[in-house]
């Protein structure tokens, strides 16, 4: 299984993220796990039921931390990394009515990190990892400074040093005896309830596309093409103009602050649905699709009645003032940041493809079993998938490049006309789940074909059999489907005691650090899960400094 | 950085002992060796994480340490509701979460705290004649006495005026019941071929519980059998593992014979509803319309939706919320365990037990011009702010810092500055007098009956600022004053201090760039009574007694630089 990880994936990268038990796969069909545990905690002494209980789920992404208790489905906290949040204690200059200047860093410094790490001081991260989760832990989550198993919920590109950045945070500051890292594409499977997925994460900084395949991360592409992107374009295109109508240099402070322009986009951000809204879609699977005369198409009756405008109050702008935004407007910055249908597709360079292009070129690119289970598991994930109609959007753009294109790598004008040739010979387009025509065959053959023979009973394949899905699993067509996010997921993974494959032993951090991770082939699992179950961490101090460990996805030095 | 100058905050020193020591990092090393050379900036972005007003710090007797609210180790005394302040046993927190469940509600428009109310019914012109009919059905909702929000613009009314959190938890926004995972198996049991619920119907909470479910399901399914194969493994029946091994091993096999023997080869995936499966509802084509008609107003703020449990988009979406609990905490040296900090039980009471708060033991710090430009305040108008008017660029202007000591011994103080301040725009310091001592924090009668030719031995002050000398001197006080000259703002003018060949930032001035403020190290030195004596007349004797020092950097708010 995931054979084909695509080039562009690191050996490492593609190696299962969680140990989920029962998805070892290949390995035979009985390896042994541990059971789970839901009794274990009765007959524990009171001291081990409440430090293994209690885990702390983190989701840490570049805008915002979530954090909770394992179990629950929601986070106890969502905490943001704004300037307010930045400043000194006893600074209460952020309740003063007096609006701030918007000043030039803008987005910068409303993240955690960024993954360009020329750009960021890995000390400033930790400093703002320490008080958000500080923030979190004493204002939300009500914890005092015992020492508490954590999950950690990670993108599984974030780069080494912001990993180990965390890592030491966590360790340091909150005295952690083990944390659990895992993957937010996964998590996001899990809380589908799915094996397989093509997550979609429309995040700040990128739209990040992943195939996860038996719980497997099989292939990432992404895109620029995310919030940050959205809202510098809303900025320059929609906001400057209306506040403004001088020309500004580049350097100049901005006119609006981020807040409020954030909040424009997040309040009326809107996508228009897609040309090709009545096309062959599956209106059975997606939704019931309005009877809609092809004519329509430029005027979609979903978009209209006519939008209008909406007043929006700005306070940051010198003087404050009342603008009227137009929804129209608004529908054409979303259109041209994540689809810009008007550019040829030659014209993009690799990291800003169009949303849609990525998405197909991604499921283009996996093979061909992936891509089938794949194609009917998208997951949309990550703040810009709320706005309006987007995720419509781009699963109507993508059916409609299917329609179009089929499954064919290779496509322009050439390929046209060789398409067209064989078409003529009565070849068809290949797609996925489709298999050839049967043969005719004669009964005669079919008595004398030892091929044909009625096999031989086979008790193990009886058995195979018998618990083979009752119905195929669904595959080939295009389908989305709701997760719950990934915190959710890593809250449910955690509540069922199935143990991450990146387990890290506070002890060996700081003795070893991140050079002391092995590549996750040389990690004797079975070991590692019987000590992370292991009441208390008891066995921990004896046995626990031979044995290897490692990031998992997230690499070893 | 307050805005109201001067000001001053102290650099907890534990921020300086583990800068980065991130394992082999090249960088980070060189940083450490360069430590001790290296000016602490105030304006590093970084530094904002460990300064601290001297409020804010505790200090550890044991270690004789600053000690900020990082290095604490905290542990709670008691959870209360701010708002009933009812102590919350910590039994309770983890089944009802970190809410208060007593009616203890806040607005979602304005985070007010709500009341319950009866909704005023419209008199009935029908029954005009009747009086009030006691029978008449009463609605209640909860109402916001500040914003005037109330719960019936959501939908939601309640029956009684009690019990507000249980009637809440059982409606949707529009009125519609709930439907629980609870709910939905009684149902199921009553009536088994009910088909499972519509995907639109399903919230988070119930995917969640049927997910859980499931995997549950799916789990056991496949180490049901398993579990009872590695008993053979001869694992200690002691554990709590093995316990459960062999509850499992007759009440999973045997109980249910209808049960097929052996696992499936995999877990399989969720199929259904009932299994947490939830197709995405794309089309979202009525919010798009009820966005277009309701526009801004229609919409949640980013403040109330992150006031929220779940992400609301319109008003509409909104919900009341509990209000979160508080905690109040104790606090204990992270290094010796020594608590430092113990507040008392009572919710209502403010008295600690235990405070050991660092102003009663580093000298606290004041700074005030020379020449103050701002007049008094007219006793009437008080209290208000003084604002002095801001440092004319390029003129030299002189401060008073005064030192203030806590301590019952006298002080050796010795401070250092760099002579121009980092940053972009850099202003020249020089300290009149950088070492001096301060006396011990007497009785303040002392000072009183102290005869004037004692004062006046002591006395090197002049009350004038000349290099080397102290400014003023007080019982427990020493003042000095610094000069400074700050910079132009320009940034054209920036040209001309840059050293050549060194690239010049001519970005415009950012937030908080015209506060000078100056980094001062402090050091003090002081004899105490040595620890491990307790009786006093012994701690009297000379060699009983002990030296000890404290360093730290502490940052001076002078003022605001004219932009002009």
């Amino acid at each position: 299984m995931a054979s084909g990880a695509g080039p562009t994936t690191l050996p490492h990268r593609s190696v299962t993220n969680i140990r989920s038990g029962p998805s070892q796969g290949p390995p035979g069909p009985s390896s042994p796990h541990t059971p789970p545990r839901n009794i274990a905690s009765v007959y524990g002494s009171p001291s081990t039921v409440r430090a293994d209980d209690e885990i702390i789920v983190v989701e840490i992404g570049s805008r915002f931390i979530r954090a909770g208790f394992a179990g629950d489905s929601l986070p106890k906290a969502t905490v943001q990394c704004g300037p307010e949040q930045q400043r000194r204690a006893g600074d209460f200059r952020a309740w003063q009515t007096l609006a701030r200047k918007p000043g030039q860093a803008w987005s910068a410094e409303h993240e955690v990190w960024r993954y360009d790490l020329r750009e960021v001081d890995i000390g400033l991260v930790r400093d703002k990892l320490d008080r958000l989760l500080r923030d979190a832990f004493t204002k939300h989550l009500l914890l005092d400074s015992r020492p508490r198993r954590t999950a950690l919920v990670l993108d599984s590109d974030l780069p080494l040093p912001l990993v180990s950045a965390v890592l030491d945070t966590v360790f340091d500051r909150f005295q952690t005896p083990m944390v659990s890292l895992l993957s937010s594409a996964t998590m996001s499977t899990v809380a589908a309830g799915t094996r397989s997925a093509l997550i979609v994460n429309m995040g700040w900084s990128e739209t990040v596309i992943t195939s996860v395949y038996e719980y497997r991360e099989v292939k990432t592409t992404r895109t620029v093409r995310g919030g940050r992107y959205l809202l510098d374009e809303l900025y320059s295109k929609l906001l400057l103009p209306l506040v403004t109508d001088e020309r500004q240099p580049d350097n100049a402070d901005r006119v609006i602050s981020f807040e409020e322009a954030e909040d424009i986009m997040c309040r009326l951000m809107w996508c228009r649905p897609s040309a090709s809204r009545l096309s062959q879609r599956d209106s059975a699977q997606l939704e019931t699709v309005e009877e809609q005369d092809e004519s329509d198409v430029e005027t979609p009756t979903n978009a209209t009645p006519s939008t209008g405008t909406t007043q929006v109050p700005f306070n940051s702008t010198v003087p404050p003032r009342t603008v009227d935004v137009a929804f129209e407007s608004l529908g054409n910055v979303c259109d041209d940041v994540f689809f810009d249908p008007s550019a040829p597709v030659a014209s993009f360079d690799d990291h800003e493809l169009p949303v849609h292009l990525v998405v197909y070129q991604h499921l283009l690119q996996l093979p061909i079993d992936v891509r089938a289970i794949c194609m009917s598991r998208i997951i949309f994930t990550g703040g810009c998938s709320a706005i309006l109609g987007l995720k419509e959007r781009v699963v109507d753009e993508v059916s409609s490049m299917v329609d179009r294109r089929g499954w064919e790598p290779v496509s322009g004008k050439g390929a046209e006309k060789h398409n067209q040739k064989l078409q003529g010979r009565g070849a068809k387009g290949s797609s996925p789940g489709e298999t050839s025509p049967p043969h005719e065959i004669s009964q005669a053959e079919l008595l004398l074909n030892p091929a044909h023979a009625e096999p031989e009973y086979d008790s193990v394949e009886a058995k195979i059999e018998r618990y083979r899905y009752h119905d195929q699993p669904v595959q080939g067509k295009l389908r989305a489907l709701h997760s719950l996010g990934p915190w959710a997921g890593a809250s449910l993974m955690c509540q069922l005691k199935i143990s991450a494959m990146a387990t890290i032993d506070r002890e060996l951090w700081q003795q070893q650090g991140s050079f002391g991770a092995s590549k996750p082939n040389e990690v004797d699992f079975k070991a590692q899960q019987r000590q992370s179950m292991g009441a208390g961490g008891l066995i921990r101090g004896s046995g626990g400094h031979h044995m290897n460990w490692t990031l998992g996805a997230w690499g070893a030095v | 950085m307050a805005f109201t100058a001067p000001y001053t905050y102290i650099q907890c020193p534990c921020s300086s002992d583990h800068t980065d020591l991130d394992h082999g990092d090249q960088i980070a090393q060189d940083a450490i060796e360069n430590d001790d050379e290296h000016t602490f900036d105030p304006r590093a972005p970084r530094s904002n994480y460990s300064l601290y007003p001297l409020e804010y710090l505790l200090y550890c007797e044991e270690c004789q340490q600053i000690r900020c609210p990082k290095c604490v180790n905290e542990e709670i005394v008691t959870y209360f509701c701010p708002n009933c302040l009812f102590e919350v046993p910590s039994s309770n927190l983890r089944s009802e979460g970190n809410r208060c469940t007593r009616s203890c509600f806040q607005c979602p428009v304005c985070t007010s705290p709500v009341q319950a109310g009866e909704i005023p019914n419209e008199p009935d012109p029908t029954l005009l004649g009747a009086d009030n009919n006691p029978t008449a059905h009463v609605s209640y909702a909860l109402f916001c006495q500040y914003c005037n929000w109330s719960s019936s613009e959501i939908g939601i009314e309640f029956d009684r005026p009690s019990g507000i959190p249980a009637q809440l938890a059982k409606v949707k926004n529009g009125g519609e019941p709930k439907i629980t995972a609870k709910d939905l198996k009684e149902r199921r049991k009553e009536n088994p071929d009910e088909p499972p619920v519509a995907d639109e119907l399903v919230d988070t909470e119930l995917q969640f519980a049927n997910l859980k479910s499931f995997f549950q399901a799916q789990l056991s399914d496949s180490t049901g059998v398993l579990g009872n194969l590695s008993l053979g493994d001869g694992a200690g029946f002691s554990s709590p593992a093995a316990l459960s091994r062999i509850m499992t091993l007759y009440t999973a096999g045997r109980g249910q014979p209808g049960r097929q023997r052996g696992p499936p080869d995999t877990m399989r995936e969720a199929l259904s509803t009932d299994d947490g499966l939830r197709i995405a509802q794309l089309d979202e084509s009525a919010e798009v319309k009820k966005l277009f008609r309701g526009g801004w107003d229609e919409t949640v703020s980013r403040e109330q939706t992150l006031a929220q449990l779940e992400p609301a988009r319109f008003q509409d979406e909104l919900r009341p919320t509990q209000c979160t609990l508080r905690t109040k905490r104790s606090k204990r040296c992270a290094v010796c365990r020594h608590i430092i900090s113990k507040p008392e039980n009572k919710v209502a009471s403010t008295r600690f037990k235990i405070r050991l708060v660092a102003k009663n033991y580093i000298p606290s710090i004041s700074i005030r011009p020379l020449k103050p430009t701002a007049s008094g305040i007219p006793v009437g108008l008080r209290p208000s702010v003084q604002i002095e008017k801001p440092l004319r660029p390029l003129q030299p202007c002189q401060y008073i810092v005064t030192f203030t000591n806590p301590l019952f011994e006298s002080i050796k103080v010795t401070l250092a500055t760099p002579n121009s301040t980092p940053g972009r725009f850099s202003s020249r310091v020089t300290l009149l007098c950088p070492e001096f001592e301060v006396d011990a924090n007497t009785d303040m009668w002392d000072d009183a009956l102290r005869d004037d030719g004692d004062l006046k031995k002591r006395d090197d002050s002049n009350g004038q600022a000349e290099a080397g000398k102290i400014y003023e001197r007080g019982r427990n006080w020493v003042s000095v004053v610094l000069e400074v000259i700050p910079p132009s703002l320009r940034v054209e003018n920036l040209d001309l201090t840059a050293k050549p060949g060194e690239a010049v930032d001519k970005s415009p001035l950012k937030e908080d760039e015209d506060i000078l403020e100056i980094p001062m190290f402090i050091r003090i030195e002081w004899e105490a009574e040595a620890q491990h004596d307790i009786t006093g007349a012994a701690g009297r004797d000379k060699d009983a007694r002990e030296k000890r020092e404290l360093a730290y950097w502490c940052v001076l708010g002078v003022g605001q630089i004219s932009h002009d």
